[in-house]
């Protein structure tokens, strides 16, 4: 096959496969022990994969590093919340979510987008804090408490309605829910569209001279990871039944930025994997010791030295050679030993 | 008539106090190769930065096929039908030889495929083919451009700019540490070229310079000094002093 991006994406859909087998069989062992805790665990960490992979699009395929994600991740949680507190719909409060982080994220993308690099990142960071900190002070918006009280909705799907009170369904709906988000923003990655951001990340500037605007391509990659956020987001309340102003804090954008590198930025399916790794380690060191945090930041400060492209990055080119062969193998040995 | 494939009228640019493009005037025909030359520090790269959008000239004009399109971005200069390439290797240095072709012909797509597979691009798929046996990148087509070696860098550079199907391509010092097999062979490709777009070319090898263009723009200190066929820019006494004198 000539065309490697191709091939490392049908790679990343082999790992996706394998998660989500192994997603559906910790489902039916849930299901088997009544368990729902874990399964509750688990769901909150497939949401936060969908945060993580709006850092994927942006980092890993665009080469923009965003410190702010969290910004459209909570403003989705606490405009779905807001929603279903008053009208308990599934549908309605997904498309008030989509449709508030869409308008915010096009401000926000016309704001950070008027400079590149390092301020790029420093904006996202502030924008993000600046609305943290104003719902922590909003009454309204409850403060620093969040809001309680978020009912249990059924989610329609047809001929079919799964409970959010039930943790397997739940579970599996949201496995659904991110898998269709990976396929679409595969899909994307796969067009002439993606392949700007995969040349912007590149060489950014040879892309003008190709005939495209970076502004452009930048501002709908931006978008596109606002929304991925968002509706991501907009889960949460229904998973958690309430929403907080942590949820827009930098500990959340710095996790999603973390699980995106551990998975192996410029992967994909490596936002899956970084989530339920980091989610799993958190939740177990946690109940070992308070200090859950100096381990996860050493264990980073590792993968980053001895694992720099990732878990996935790592371990993505033997696939690829599976899938694709000897020319798969010697672009991989360049890429190595440049 | 027709107009020239270009104009450049009364362009420049200063840097603080220094003139790096003074007043240049000169026009490419069609289907010709046109070519700048001059010492180091002359101005040519300023003055292809200028005519492809790279810099916003401070005066003058700038016109492809009688359109002024003074002061456009290089997006809009590329899709106006201007290509070009670049005397330090600018390539896609982690992405593969294909890839970087590849996403060089995507302009010749219409908008309404920017969302379809890159598999449904007929046009541009079939462009890279064509460039890859011409300019004979065959056996390294998977490989990544960084790992070529720099007679291959130049030539896929060349390629880069040609993909999009250019009416004018501007190419700066194309045959730079070329070996001189490779450089002749160079020679032999860009002058098979005309049929389809008329060239700007930048090149440091006066023995190629003379066998291969059919005008001369000679600069020097940023202004144009002398013009005219290969013939005439030889003999010009102004030009021999200034140039072929130092060189
Ligand atoms: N962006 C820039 N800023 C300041 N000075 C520049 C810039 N680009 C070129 N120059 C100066 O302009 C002059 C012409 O440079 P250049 O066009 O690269 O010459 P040539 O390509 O003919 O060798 C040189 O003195 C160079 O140092
Ligand atoms: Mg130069």
């Amino acid at each position: 096959m000539r065309d490697r991006l191709m091939l490392s994406m049908r790679a990343s859909h082999a790992f996706m496969t394998i998660f989500a087998v192994g997603a559906v069989l910790c489902a039916l062992w849930g299901s088997a022990t009544g368990d729902s805790f874990y399964l509750r665990l688990g769901t909150e960490a497939l949401i936060l994969a969908g945060l993580a992979m709006s850092v994927e699009l942006l980092l890993g395929y665009g080469g923009l590093l965003s410190l702010g994600q969290a910004l459209y991740f909570g403003a989705g949680a606490y405009v779905s919340a807001l929603v279903l507190r008053e009208t308990p719909s599934f549908w309605l409060a997904m498309g008030a979510a989509f449709g508030f982080t869409l308008a915010l994220g096009i401000i926000g993308g016309l704001i950070a987008n008027r400079v590149r690099g390092v301020y790029f990142a420093l904006i996202t960071f502030g924008m993000a804090q600046v609305a943290a900190k104003t719902v922590y002070n909003t009454r309204e918006l409850g403060g620093s408490d969040g809001l309680i009280g978020v009912p249990q909705i059924a989610v329609p799907l047809g001929p079919y309605s799964v409970s959010a009170a039930d943790p397997v369904a739940f579970f599996l709906f949201v496995l659904g829910f991110m898998t269709l988000l990976y396929l679409l923003l595969a899909y994307l990655l796969g067009t002439p569209f993606g392949r700007v951001l995969t040349a912007m990340k590149a060489n950014e500037k040879r892309v003008p001279f190709l005939g495209y605007s970076i502004w452009r391509a930048r501002m709908v990659a931006y978008v596109v990871a606002a929304l991925v956020a968002g509706v991501s987001g907009a889960l949460y309340p229904m998973l958690r039944g309430f929403v907080s102003p942590e949820l827009m804090f930098f500990e959340t954008s710095g996790d999603a930025l973390i699980m995106a590198v551990i998975g192996g930025l410029g992967t994909l399916v490596g936002a899956f994997y970084g989530a339920a790794l980091i989610t799993a380690l958190k939740s177990v060191i946690g109940s070992w010791t308070e200090h859950h945090l100096i381990v996860i930041g050493a264990l980073f400060v590792a993968a980053i030295l001895f694992m720099p492209k990732g878990l996935i990055g790592r371990i993505r080119p033997r696939a690829e050679a599976i899938l694709g062969g000897k020319r798969a193998i010697r672009a991989e040995a360049q890429e190595e030993h440049p | 008539m027709s107009d020239p494939a270009m104009h450049i009228a009364g362009i420049g640019i200063s840097f603080g106090g220094l003139r790096a493009v003074d007043n240049v005037d000169f026009q490419a025909e069609r289907n010709a190769i046109t070519t700048v030359i001059g010492p180091n520090g002359a101005g040519k790269t300023t003055l292809f930065n200028l005519i492809s959008g790279a810099l916003r000239p401070d005066r003058g004009r700038v016109e492809l096929a009688g359109v002024d399109v003074t002061g456009f971005a290089p997006a809009a200069l590329q899709r106006a039908g201007l290509a070009r390439s670049f005397q330090i290797t600018n390539l896609f240095f982690d992405l593969t030889v294909w890839e970087n072709l590849r996403i060089a012909s995507q302009v010749l797509e219409p908008v309404s495929r920017a969302l379809l597979p890159v598999a449904a691009s007929r046009r541009a798929l079939a462009r890279v083919d064509a460039l890859i046996e011409r300019f004979g990148l065959e056996d390294v087509e998977t490989d990544l451009a960084g790992a070529l070696s720099h007679g291959e860098q130049r030539r896929l550079e060349i390629a880069m700019a040609l993909a999009s199907e250019p009416s004018v391509l501007l190419l700066d010092e194309p045959t730079q540490g070329m070996s001189h097999s490779d450089t002749e062979d160079t020679a032999a490709l860009i002058r098979g070229l005309t049929s389809d777009v008329s060239i700007l070319l930048i090149e440091h090898d006066i023995g190629l310079v003379m066998s291969l263009s059919d005008h001369v723009v000679v600069m020097n200190q940023g202004r144009k000094l002398a013009e005219g066929t290969p013939e005439t820019i030889r003999a010009n006494p102004e030009v021999q002093a200034a140039y072929f004198g130092s060189a």
